[in-house]
């Protein structure tokens, strides 16, 4: 009975030594000393260091974390069932030996376990080209066939002229909504449209600034409304109107002078007529009579109208080494020099 | 009684004007100390310190040897309700140090997605498993309530704190 006791008794005593330094002396006895006065002494003592050993013990022996998941992971695993969606870095079930951050003085980087820089950071681990073949099966059930017809750009803006876009938001909060979401953009080429001449150059006096002359694009950016869809129904209102306004024509309109013109018409300039009298003097004295006549004549002829392409050209397109040198041909033959 | 003023007047100025001489000169400061050569900082010291990485790297280094422990949309350009979520982020932290008393092995990282609350939290193995799920539950639950959106605790747990260096 004493033997069985003998134990909790001794280690009891040493942990009385150790708790308290000043009877260091004792554990040199403990040994030696009889069973029976260990007793005597602590038997106060074991109960209560029995009773509060069995508390602490049960915090420090408790139960050992089982080993990582990695260990148990075979290479030909299905990695999506590990991560199936966005999830911080498990160091417990990535199998990779992964190290992040600033290494200490000859030292290395940290490793994975209880590594903070590696759950900071996002990561893609579920985002494995196995995991979107497997999204993109699921999501087939719920997509149409793209027609066979549009199968070219230029088909689908044959069939399809107006193009509008507007934009969705997606942000990390509370809150899904966006004012900038309402924006709607309408583009349309005007050469898709049925439009003369005249409505044509109306059109682009009505649009100013909308218009891009180099891709023959009208585009209109509504954002005065609240919503998408009332931007997007006062887009096409909009496109209706001027359409129809441009193919009407005003009375006012007849009073169209030379200033207001877009490009550069060699009818009726001063040019055609300087150059008709300057034709006309060069010829000999003889057909002076029939001058009306002879300005359809002279107009009919091809250096005039040689000369006349190429002084167009020079005048709506700008100055080029191009167009300088076909102005300078055609002058030469006009007078032939 | 003039005179007697004007010699007052006279002393008084004297005794500014020496104050505000370089050797004694005192401003009013009207604006909290912010003291921000001193802020996230564990100063060195004897060696017997341990630190975590975290906190051995000081505020300039985030952006170089650190990473964020907070990402959200509202910092970008042309986006809204940054002040919201960083008061967000706040709650949270005292949130979590204080449920989880003695227990957080570092700082608390959180992840925003959409409206997902994700806070990923590296514990110590002080409490049972059982407990540490009752206040995992507990914390979701509640901070869901105040937020107004759905909360995740991704936990993690080391037998100790990790030591990177000492100081």
């Amino acid at each position: 009975m004493a033997a069985s006791i003998s134990h909790p008794a001794l280690s009891s005593l040493r942990k009385i030594n150790c708790n308290t330094n000043g009877i260091f002396s004792l554990i040199s006895f403990s040994r030696r000393i009889s069973v029976s006065s260990v007793l005597s002494t602590s038997a106060v003592a074991t109960e209560k260091e029995g009773a509060g050993r069995g508390v602490r013990g049960q915090r420090r022996s408790k139960r050992q974390a089982g080993e990582p998941r990695t260990e148990r992971m075979s290479v030909d695993q299905d990695w999506t069932a590990v991560y199936p969606t966005a999830a911080p870095f498990k160091p417990s079930a990535v199998p990779l030996p992964v190290r992040m951050g600033y290494p200490v003085k000859r030292g290395v980087p940290p490793a994975k376990k209880g590594n903070l820089e590696l759950i900071k950071i996002p990561n893609f681990l579920h985002l494995t080209p196995v995991a979107i073949k497997k999204h993109c099966e699921a999501l087939k059930q719920f997509c149409t066939e793209w027609p066979a017809a549009l199968n070219s750009d230029e088909k689908c803006m044959k069939h399809f002229p107006i193009q509008v876009q507007s934009k969705e938001f997606v942000s990390a909060g509370l809150s899904v909504r966006n004012p900038d979401a309402r924006i709607v953009t309408l583009k349309v080429k005007l050469s898709s449209l049925n439009l003369d001449d005249h409505a044509r150059k109306k059109m682009i006096k009505l649009s100013e600034e909308r218009y891009c002359k180099d891709t023959d694009t009208l585009t209109i950016v509504t954002d005065s409304c609240p919503l998408r869809q009332q931007n997007y129904d006062y887009a096409m209102y909009l496109l209706t109107v001027l359409y129809h306004e441009s193919w009407k024509s005003e009375a006012w309109e007849q009073e169209k002078t030379r200033a207001d013109m877009e490009e550069y018409e060699w009818e009726d300039s001063p040019s055609q007529k300087n150059l008709l009298d300057t034709l006309l003097r060069m010829r000999p004295t003889g057909a002076k009579d029939e001058e009306e006549g002879a300005r359809e004549e002279l107009l009919g002829q091809p250096a005039v109208q040689e000369y006349r392409d190429t002084l167009l050209k020079l005048k709506n397109e700008g100055e080029t080494e191009e167009n300088l040198q076909k102005y300078k041909e055609a002058v030469k033959k006009l007078f032939n020099i | 009684m003039a005179t007697s003023l004007v010699r007052q007047t006279k002393l008084l100025s004297i005794v500014t004007s020496q104050f505000n001489s370089a050797a004694c000169f005192r401003n009013i400061h009207c604006t909290a100390a912010c003291l921000k050569n001193r802020a996230a900082r564990i100063r060195v010291g004897k060696g017997d310190k341990s630190v975590t990485y975290e906190q051995a790297y000081h505020p300039h280094d985030i952006g170089h040897r650190k990473g964020w422990l907070s990402q959200h949309t509202s910092n970008l350009q042309g986006e809204d309700e940054a002040a919201e979520r960083v008061v967000e982020d706040v709650f949270i932290r005292r949130f979590m140090y204080g449920t989880f008393h003695n227990c957080l092995a570092d700082e608390v990282v959180i992840k925003r997605r959409g409206n997902l609350l994700v806070i990923c939290a590296m514990m110590i193995q002080k409490l049972l498993p059982s407990k540490f799920y009752f206040l995992i539950g507990y914390s979701e639950e509640l901070l869901s309530h105040f937020y107004k959106c759905p909360v995740k605790i991704e936990m993690q747990t080391v037998e100790e704190k990790v030591v990177y260096k000492y100081l």
